[in-house]
């Protein structure tokens, strides 16, 4: 009972960099109904900006994630303004080719920028440590992801919904001509949403920098995982992004625990099923 | 007249390559055949019936598997071929029923999950597939029809013969099928699913065709693949191979009949010259995707005769 | 989508003349190329005062430069690029001088096919080596005897390269300079048979070949020697895994007293600190770090082992440490490859080096660049090397040489961690298996 306790709470952590990840996608889904392929590489590129700032150039943690998050910031904000915003109007279909062309442009980037070797910063002295939970040492630094998770949850909930920027773009969302008749500027409410989509991608990129494998590829490979998730929570619904952030990453975990075969074709299975039955997801309407 | 000549010269160009051509270019052009075929059959999918894929490798696979599974246990090359054609046929099908119930982002990322499901199936089954170290030691088996020819395919220029004419029935076969009635059907559906349906045409039923047509042709270009490489691994059917016959397509036009094999072409070539001066070759790839997508979306044949369009 | 195109009769003779061209144009390249259709050597100049026939000798290598393993790629450039730098240095071999080229790989064994027949029949290579994957190497071997050419694999690991495809099916092309999967399996049973407290032991490995077959070939080892062994649990890892927290936690929560890993380079870097948060190191008694000790690896734990963390449990093997043997030549080689490149090398960097001098070797015995009397010349050949005396047996053609596992301990003479403390020095010849080969059983 404990190990699947513990198992539980280790999966919970992982469900949280996978929570970051969804978040932005979803939220930029959602607003401009664009399915973003590159999402993955910001993540990705947040983890390398961290690194930079952090592993290379010896800035304080804090202050390393908060940079990373305002360069893939920009780098969002380049990408909305100079390529995306012309091709809104186009079918969905370009718009999963053009954001796949800027999947192989950011991979090959990193190799040329940082090497294609995988980067090792060192542990923030601060993190190491552990408290017992269900008999067992756990990580003080998984701690703070599943704090920080919660905490950016909470955040977006109070944004979205108590304030009169997240009443905007809400609008915006469900409809952008009426949205714009009445007002709100519907361009810049874009690429506003876009960067905030990207910087939620790098946060949990860059979160990951002292513990997790850093290295070009990273990036495709996270985005099929957060593909999963929008799907079962629902494209476009923040609460389902974080419920299916929550059960892929503690499926997953209870995977290796007890099915060590077969957790690969799980994920995908999943997918599949809940695409066939219920395809808004879970939470999707 | 002219068409039929030019296609007529090309096609002897072709045959008469292996009497100037080094081994190497023999191997790559056949990869090139491989990818068209690949590229025709998601071509008819998205151009002509607006589904696009990301799952087109699973079926590609499932024909190199199958392909390969024969030739092992029955070492005759018609057989293989056509035995692996048929279990793509039979996948794509019965995946197709699944699919094509959705359109859009969901039919994309539908078979995003399935050819994905695949790859997994193909890198844990270790005792039907081989694992990740895949099957090896296929045979290039020799071409035989009992009482009528045994063609032995040791030799790299036979084996390409062998591509090269079931390359260009196929490619026949294509252009009967975009012309004929059904492929008309295909490109009403595409461009207006209620119209199409209001004529009393059941929409699913022309889809789950379209699907199927073209994971056989997934599946023929896998089944080419065994012979030639002797080995064949889980990687085929992973997405990120389902999106390179999406890329060529992209390149050569996705609205004509020759874009997705001049696509093929391209992309090869494309990719073998820029690998000469950097390796960075696929930031020159993306960079080409942007291009194409925001200016040139009717691809490389559009620019030949016309701006493809705005969309 | 209402974007229609008709197909104008001109569009496509427009499309197919482009095609048309590309067809000429592609078949004049291989006119224009000095390797015409009927190949059985690379790319020949008009015959020279070279005693072997060319001016120049193209060695082709691969290995994998991007991703999380890609520093094996680059060490694998390093040290052949050393090797051929000093060979030229001193005239080359009898009189020819070396060109290297070498391409990734991508772990996709597709690519390590097209790649191989690229460098043999295109690029015109006499010798290649490489290879990091296990599964690529399966690939690239049955096509050597196509394009007739000797392959000298550096770091692929699976035993069935040498038993299955030299040993059975007689594929005399393939030839091992580096130790297989003998190395973490067998040698780390031998090690652990003498630890009468350690009975539990649980596996965190890679989820491919790799993996399956070092925890298959130790536990069957290990069981032999101490049949109250039991093996309580095991995780495993794909590529691309990025947190390993939920493999460590399952196999923690089977209460192991030892743990054997194989996840290497940038992962098993992540894998260890990992485990370090968890505590794991607290309540083991082992941790055996398969290819622990090669360089990226251990710049990657450097503060952690200098802090202690690891409480002398972490053990280590490779397939060459730079530390041993303990001889003039190795001493050498380890000095100018950090003068070369300010690093230390790792075992592909070594074993590489070793390739190429392997090949220099084969080719003034036979004073020939053919395939056949290059095989003739490495089978059986014995060879001083840095990482020790290697005989390559003429039964599997695998390069037979010691190399040690000890505890990864912090030493003053290095600027990282060495493999160095309780040092088991066992003769290969105890450890390697022979023929016949019985096949191992990879059940999960």
């Amino acid at each position: 009972m404990e190990t699947l306790a513990f198992q539980g709470l280790v999966g919970l952590s992982v469900a949280m960099y996978l929570w970051l990840l969804a978040a932005g996608l979803t939220i930029v889904f959602g607003v401009l109904g664009v399915l973003n392929f590159a999402h993955g590489s910001l993540f990705m590129l947040g983890a390398y900006f961290a690194f930079t700032f952090y592993g290379l150039w010896g800035v304080n943690f804090w202050l390393a994630i908060a940079l990373s998050l305002i360069g893939v910031g920009v780098v969002g904000y380049l990408m909305e303004r100079l390529f995306l915003r012309h091709i809104y109007h186009l079918d969905h279909a370009f718009q999963l080719l053009l954001t796949f062309g800027f999947i192989l442009i950011f991979d090959d980037a990193v190799k040329m920028i940082w090497g294609g070797v995988a980067k090792i910063p060192a542990m923030p002295g601060f993190f190491e440590g552990t408290l017992s939970a269900f008999g067992r040492p756990f990580p003080i630094y998984n701690l703070f992801i599943i704090g920080a998770g919660l905490l950016v949850a909470i955040v977006l909930w109070l944004l979205f919904e108590k304030t009169w920027w997240g009443k905007m773009v809400r609008a915006s969302a469900s409809d952008r001509e009426m949205a714009s008749a009445i007002g709100v500027n519907i361009p810049t409410i874009f690429t506003g949403v876009f960067v905030f989509g990207a910087m939620l991608g790098a946060l949990g990129g860059a979160l990951g920098t002292p513990v997790r494998v850093v290295a070009p590829g990273i990036g495709s490979a996270m985005i099929i995982q957060a593909f999963i998730i929008t799907v079962i929570g629902g494209l476009g619904n923040l609460k389902g992004a974080f419920v299916g952030a929550v059960i892929v990453g503690v499926l997953s975990a209870y995977g290796i625990l007890l099915f060590p075969v077969f957790e690969l074709f799980l994920i995908f299975l999943i997918m599949a099923v809940v695409l066939m039955v219920k395809p808004q997801g879970l939470f999707g309407g | 007249m002219k068409k039929t000549l030019a296609i007529l010269s090309l096609i002897v160009l072709l045959f008469l390559l292996p009497l100037f051509a080094g081994k190497y270019i023999l191997y790559m052009t056949i990869h090139i055949m491989l990818l068209s075929l690949f590229s025709l059959g998601f071509n008819l999918l998205f151009g002509y019936t607006g589904l696009l894929s990301f799952g087109q490798a699973g079926f590609y696979a499932a024909g190199a598997y199958g392909c390969a599974k024969i030739l092992l246990a029955f070492p005759s090359l018609l057989v293989g071929i056509i035995g692996g054609v048929a279990v793509a046929g039979v996948a794509s099908f019965l995946l197709g029923i699944l699919c094509i119930r959705h359109t859009r982002i969901y039919f994309s990322m539908l078979t995003l999950s399935f050819g994905m499901m695949i790859f997994s199936l193909a890198w844990k089954w270790r005792d039907m597939t081989g694992g990740d170290d895949g099957l090896v030691g296929i045979p290039r088996a020799p071409l035989e029809i009992p009482g009528l020819i045994r063609l032995n395919m040791t030799s790299m220029e036979n084996y390409y013969y062998v591509v090269l004419v079931f390359s260009l029935l196929a490619i026949f076969l294509f252009h009967r099928i975009v012309h004929s009635p059904m492929g008309l059907t295909f490109q009403g559906i595409r461009d207006s699913e209620t119209r199409t349906a209001c004529v009393g045409i059941s929409v699913r039923n022309y889809r789950l065709i379209s699907f199927t047509i073209a994971g056989m042709y997934a599946g023929l270009a896998g089944a080419l693949l065994p012979p030639l490489e002797s080995t064949v691994t889980p990687p085929v059917a992973h997405w990120s191979y389902s999106a390179e016959p999406v890329l060529a397509t992209l390149l050569g036009g996705i609205y004509t009949f020759p874009g997705p094999i001049v696509g093929a072409f391209l992309f090869y070539v494309l990719k073998d010259i820029i690998v000469r001066f950097t390796q960075y070759w696929l930031i020159c790839l993306g960079a080409i995707v942007l291009v194409l997508v925001l200016g040139f979306r009717g691809g490389v044949v559009s620019i030949f005769y016309g701006k493809g369009g705005q969309g | 989508m209402s974007e229609r195109k008709k197909i104008s009769r001109r569009a496509f003779l427009k499309a197919a003349a482009a095609v048309g061209i590309g067809g000429i144009a592609s078949g004049l390249r291989g006119v224009a190329e000095a390797a015409p259709q009927k190949e059985k050597a690379p790319a020949k100049a008009k015959p020279k005062k070279k005693i072997l026939g060319v001016d120049v000798i193209k060695i082709g290598g691969q290995g994998v430069t991007s991703g999380a393993h890609a520093d094996y790629g680059w060490q694998m450039i390093a040290g052949s690029t050393l090797a051929i730098e000093e060979i030229n240095a001193k005239g080359g071999i009898l009189g020819s001088k070396l060109e290297l080229k070498f391409m990734d790989e991508e772990l996709k064994p597709a690519v390590a096919v097209k790649n191989t027949r690229y460098l043999a029949t295109e690029w015109g290579a006499h010798f290649l080596f490489g290879v990091d994957s296990s599964g690529s190497s399966m690939a690239v071997g049955p096509v050597l005897p196509e394009i007739d050419r000797i392959c000298m694999f550096t770091h692929a690991s699976t035993h069935r390269l040498t038993e299955e495809l030299v040993a059975a099916k007689g594929v005399k092309q393939i030839f091992r300079m580096s130790v297989p999967v003998y190395q973490e399996s067998i040698l780390s049973s031998l090690i652990f048979k003498d630890f009468p407290n350690i009975k539990r032991w649980a596996g965190i490995h890679c989820d491919y070949e790799y993996g399956y077959s070092t925890w298959a070939l130790f536990k069957e080892t290990l069981k032999k020697y101490r049949p109250d062994v039991e093996f309580v649990a095991i995780a495993w890892a794909p590529f691309w895994t990025m947190d390993f927290s939920s493999h460590i936690a399952a196999v923690m929560a089977a209460n192991p007293d030892a743990i054997h890993a194989t996840p290497w380079a940038g992962e098993g870097v992540m894998l260890l600190r990992q485990a370090l948060m968890l505590g794991v190191f607290d309540k083991i008694q082992a941790w055996f770090q398969c290819m622990g000790g090669s360089v990226d690896i251990l710049e990657g734990i450097a503060n952690e082992v200098a802090a202690g963390k690891f409480k002398d449990k972490l053990w280590a093997t490779a397939r060459y440490i730079h530390n041993y043997p303990d001889t003039p030549q190795n001493k050498a080689f380890v000095a100018n490859f950090r003068k070369r490149w300010n690093r230390l090398p790792n075992y592909s960097a070594e074993n590489s080096y070793s390739a190429i001098y392997a090949f220099k070797a084969a080719v003034e015995k036979t004073r020939s660049l053919k395939t056949s009397d290059l095989i003739k010349a490495l089978e059986g050949m014995e060879i001083m090397t840095p990482g020790g005396k290697r005989f390559f047996r003429p039964e599997d053609h695998q390069a037979v040489y010691n190399v040690p596992g000890g505890r990864v301990i912090k030493d003053p003479n290095y600027p990282i961690p060495i493999v160095g403390g309780d040092l088991k020095v066992i003769p290969a010849k105890d450890y390697y298996r022979h023929p016949p080969f019985t096949p191992i059983a990879m059940g999960k």
